[in-house]
């Protein structure tokens, strides 16, 4: 290993971290070390790669669609065409001011020249509002990860498995790997994961607040109505697996979460578990995606970011090596994790979380 | 036999030698029962598995039309066929004692059709294997009713069992004894005697007689522990209920449990490895000793394990030809190996197989190896070995951990859980003195006494090597399916990554790319297979493990709370998403439509008919009642008899009205 610093020291195993040290490195021509593998060809569904979200702001839905072409090119040159897929999730909601929410992404969606249906209450149950959004992509994991390898070697990617990080305040990291240290200039936090695993909890930004959620699958069983569903109230996603069974995850513990999955299934669907696991994730206090350096000097992070990060991928290369769009600047500027009650408000409706008046 | 009764062509002679007659069953006590629908013979003592295995059932049915074997771990659950309907009194076929003039129907998955199951013809169950609930337990869905309490749970009567049943009743602790099997005593036997021990049938037969004799322990017999946490278990038992089997899941409550659950035989991986015929050593030498059934004359051995030597040297006294012995191993030492040399027996070290495939319907199978220059061989059965991993089922069930051992190839329990505690093999130990001293140690554990150790004398490797990994073949074109264990999981090897698909079709692999997305629980072993194939690095091997096990979860009954209305609010209410959303001083106003229409709450308000961008709406649309439509503009916007447009369903002017 060379003594020069590396530019980046990114951690993180999902799509978006890999994908970002792969840009920084073969976009942006940044020497980058990555830290963390992609779990998804063993591990349960903790996650979910999807080109729509249930987004309340403009300017998050334009900086989605308009990443959409860019990612799906990407994707599909490092995984192949496996590695993408095209979903109608359904998006669904009970009761009044959650259905409100999901009117407005409904609305918000169409707006953005996405398709949009209602869909039939027979479908979903009664007293529940859903709306199938057409032709979304989705990223699928596994087989992204396939080719993840190479083209991060490709790249120029240094990949390390860290025994011990240190993230001074200045976002400087110093990995020791094979015993050996390696530094960074700059630490990017990727993903939920990486910052509960490594930022320093001295520098943990006040925007961000752990949350337990658990993640289950079902052996096989009758179909969904979707490959992919959420359902607002409680921040359920439910997928439907290539081989029958139901892989969902959300908030709560085992017991109450595996009560509220076969609730949502129907008591003329009993499920077996064919696997489960209890994890944590990162809530920001107002919904919204959080970027950037903690305490304006720090390591950045990238925290809270739902089911859409992996699709922000190249925006948000752009920005960590300074060369984004004005819009994307202002994008990622408006959604710093120092963000406070003073800052221009970005507030999202959160999936699972009550209902807070402004 | 003119009335239909299948003979029983797979028992071994009442006179064979060395415990090969099985120790079970009754000869002079004839039975007969139906199984879907055949006559089928037995003896008293034996299970529905054991009589249908020595009748010459020994298929389950076909999976990509390819037959897959009936072993004692891969059993369909069956009903008396008057219960058929009611899966709540399903029996396991292994752990049920067959009566004479039963009429068992098996049950799971799909069918051929119900004439069909009712007149199967030949080996075959005729199950359809590919469904993948076809092995399913339908008692794991059932609640559990009040059982037995104690003070300490021991699951397992195996030597190490026994011994912490024994060492809590010595420590005053009432016991309940739990074992999945009809009888106890577990699997020592096939692992014989080190140098100063006594016979293991000797040794298990001591310790089952003094845990029948201690009045403080309740043993309780093909009783299978499958859920577990903290202070209960739960379990299905056979229970026999006016003279017929009945199945019950029941809940036993002890504050401490000792989980003595063996270890499982690894299913070395090779294209044909469930083929009818194909059998792990120790199942093949328990159906043997306990009931007498063996299914050929001839056979071969493929092993990474030196107990199989002993099972080889068993059939051979018992007049079964044995071919030859593969060992992955190039240079076993074994005390079993000198002795079984003796025998004539040909042993071909560093050989492992590659596919097993069907020479001849009937029951004739051919077993190929990678050795180059050697040809397949027939025979009618394969005993295989993979090595031995600690069954975790029950530690990882209840929350406990383990990791890859890299030196041992198999994962290990690590860490401790509260009163719960690990003995005999599935704590890792190896030999018989080192899992009777465990069963004791685990109750000082239990009672946070003090510790005596555990002597578990391995022999030194030089003499006694130790197993090997289990093996792995290449996948092979056109050959039959390979799984990764021997289990109900039916899980069968991953196809890799490609990008022409056809190849891993061609390959006869299975469609799932990766475990995770094996829609079925992964058996500790299924987690070993898949280190070993690198599907799974070895430091994620115990985590794994623990998610992927079979959980039913025991929760205490709990009322869910009632979900609090959600009614619309009386008053327009903000939320807290929509905060700045339109500028600083953003107004809730009331909206008056040109031509009275609804408006869905959520709904986008544009200051021009033209304008259709959601970046350039001025509003939201937030609530409509008896008392008009109300929405959220910005400031500017907020004057008496300003013109908007709403689009929702179209698009609608309406003025605006300040509250």
């Amino acid at each position: 290993m060379s003594d020069t610093p590396y530019d980046f020291a990114v951690f993180g195993a999902t799509p978006l971290a890999q994908l970002l040290a792969g840009l920084l490195a073969s976009v942006h021509g940044r020497r980058v070390v990555l830290v963390g593998e992609g779990q998804a060809g063993y591990r349960l569904v903790r996650g979910i790669d999807l080109s729509v979200a249930p987004i309340t702001r403009p300017e998050s839905w334009a900086m989605l669609t308009q990443a959409l072409p860019e990612v799906t090119r990407l994707v599909s040159r490092i995984g192949g065409r496996g590695a993408l897929s095209r979903v109608n999730p359904i998006f669904f909601a009970e009761g009044w001011h959650h259905a409100m929410a999901l009117s407005h992404v409904q609305h918000m969606a169409q707006g953005f020249g996405i398709a949009v249906e209602p869909v039939s209450q027979s479908l979903l149950g009664e007293g529940r509002q859903g709306i199938m959004l057409r032709d979304a992509v989705r990223i699928n994991r596994p087989a992204l990860e396939a080719g993840l390898g190479k083209w991060l070697e490709r790249a120029g990617v240094t990949r390390l498995q860290a025994q011990k990080v240190s993230i001074a305040s200045d976002g400087q990291a110093e990995i020791i790997a094979e015993g050996a240290a390696v530094v960074a200039k700059q630490t990017v936090l990727a993903d939920d994961d990486a910052v509960m695993a490594w930022l320093p909890l001295r520098q943990w930004p006040a925007l961000l607040r752990r949350q337990h959620l658990t993640s289950i699958l079902t052996t096989p069983t009758q179909p969904l109505a979707a490959g992919i569903m959420l359902q607002f109230n409680s921040g359920i996603v439910l997928t439907q697996q290539a081989e029958g069974g139901i892989a969902a995850f959300g908030p709560g513990g085992l017991s109450d979460f595996a009560d509220a999955v076969q609730a949502l299934l129907g008591q003329n669907r009993p499920v077996e578990l064919a696997g489960q696991t209890g994890f944590q994730a990162l809530q920001s206090l107002d919904g919204a995606p959080a970027f950037g350096r903690v305490a304006g000097v720090g390591a950045d992070v990238a925290a809270a970011l739902g089911c859409a990060g992996a699709f922000l991928a190249p925006a948000y290369a752009r920005w960590l090596a300074s060369s984004a769009s004005p819009e994307e600047a202002a994008w990622f500027g408006a959604h710093l994790v120092n963000r406070s009650a003073k800052s221009q408000p970005v507030a999202e409706y959160a999936p699972g979380h009550g209902w807070v008046t402004a | 036999m003119g009335d239909g009764m299948r003979p029983q062509i797979n028992r071994l002679p009442a006179d064979s030698p060395k415990g090969m007659a099985g120790s079970l069953i009754d000869r002079s006590r004839p039975i007969r029962f139906r199984l879907d629908g055949r006559l089928v013979a037995g003896f008293v003592g034996d299970t529905v598995l054991s009589a249908a295995l020595a009748s010459g059932i020994d298929t389950l049915g076909l999976f990509r039309d390819s037959p897959i074997g009936l072993t004692p771990r891969a059993t369909p659950a069956i009903s008396h066929a008057s219960l058929a309907n009611d899966k709540q009194r399903a029996l396991p076929m292994a752990r049920t004692l067959a009566q004479d003039g039963a009429d068992y129907v098996t049950l799971g998955g799909n069918r051929p059709g119900a004439l069909a199951r009712l007149f199967q013809p030949g080996r075959t169950l005729g199950l359809v294997v590919d469904d993948q609930r076809v092995l399913d337990l339908p008692w794991r869905t059932v609640p559990g009713i009040p059982g037995p309490k104690a003070d300490l749970l021991v699951i397992g009567a195996g030597v190490a069992g026994m011994a912490a049943a024994l060492a809590g009743a010595r420590a005053g602790l009432s016991v309940v004894l739990a074992e999945s099997n009809p009888h106890v005593g577990g699997h020592s036997g096939l692992f014989g005697a080190q140098e100063g021990e006594d016979r293991a049938e000797d040794s298990m037969a001591r310790l089952a007689a003094d845990v029948a004799a201690n009045p403080a322990i309740t043993m309780l017999t093909a009783t299978r522990v499958f859920s577990l946490r903290q202070g209960l278990a739960r379990a299905h038992q056979v229970d026999m209920q006016s003279g017929t089997a009945q199945g019950r899941v029941i809940d036993i409550e002890a504050p401490r449990i000792v989980l003595a659950t063996g270890a499982i035989e690894r299913l070395p991986i090779f294209a044909g490895n469930r083929l009818p015929g194909v059998i792990g050593t120790l199942d093949a030498y328990e159906l043997a000793t306990r009931y007498g059934v063996w299914a050929g004359q001839s056979a071969l051995v493929a092993t990474s394990s030196s107990p199989a030597y002993r099972l080889a040297m068993l059939a051979s006294d018992a007049g079964i030809t044995i071919g030859r012995i593969y060992d992955s191993r190039p240079r076993p030492a074994s005390r079993f190996i000198e002795f079984s040399r003796a025998y004539g027996i040909v042993q071909s070290p560093g050989t492992a197989p590659v596919e097993v495939g069907i020479a001849r319907a009937g029951g004739s199978l051919s077993l190929t190896v990678d050795s180059a220059d050697a040809e397949p061989l027939r025979t009618e059965r394969i005993l295989v070995c993979g090595g031995w991993q600690p069954d975790l089922t029950l530690w990882h069930v209840a929350g406990g951990n383990s990791r890859w051992h890299p030196g041992h190839a198999r994962l290990e329990a690590t860490g401790t859980q509260d009163n719960i505690v690990l003995a005999g093999s599935a704590a890792g130990y190896q030999t018989r003195r080192g899992c009777i001293q465990s069963g004791a140690d685990a109750v000082d554990q239990l009672l946070v006494r003090p510790r005596k150790g555990v002597d578990d004398p391995l022999i030194d490797p030089l003499y006694e090597s130790p197993d090997a990994p289990a093996t792995i073949a290449e996948p092979r074109p056109d050959a039959p399916p390979c799984f990764l264990d021997g289990g109900t999981a039916m899980l069968q090897r991953p196809a890799p990554p490609r990008r022409r698909w056809f190849a891993a079709r061609r390959l006869q692999m299975s469609g799932l790319l990766v475990l995770s997305e094996a829609p079925q629980p992964l058996a500790v072993c299924d987690v070993a297979a898949g280190v070993d194939l690198g599907l799974i690095p070895q430091a994620a091997a115990g985590i794994v493990a623990q998610e992927r096990v079979a959980l039913v979860p025991l929760a205490q009954h709990r009322e869910l709370p009632a979900a609090e209305p959600d009614a619309p609010p009386a008053w327009p209410e903000v939320p807290a998403w929509l905060r700045g959303r339109y500028g600083r001083g953003a107004q809730v106003v009331r909206l008056v439509p040109q031509e009275a229409r609804s408006f869905a709450p959520g709904a986008l308000i544009y200051r021009s008919p033209d304008a259709r961008h959601p970046r350039d709406a001025v509003g939201v649309v937030l609530h409509q009642t008896a008392e008009g439509t109300f929405g959220l503009v910005a400031a500017q916007l907020a004057s008496a008899d300003l013109p908007v447009t709403i689009r929702d369903k179209g698009s609608a002017q309406a003025r605006i009205q300040p509250l």
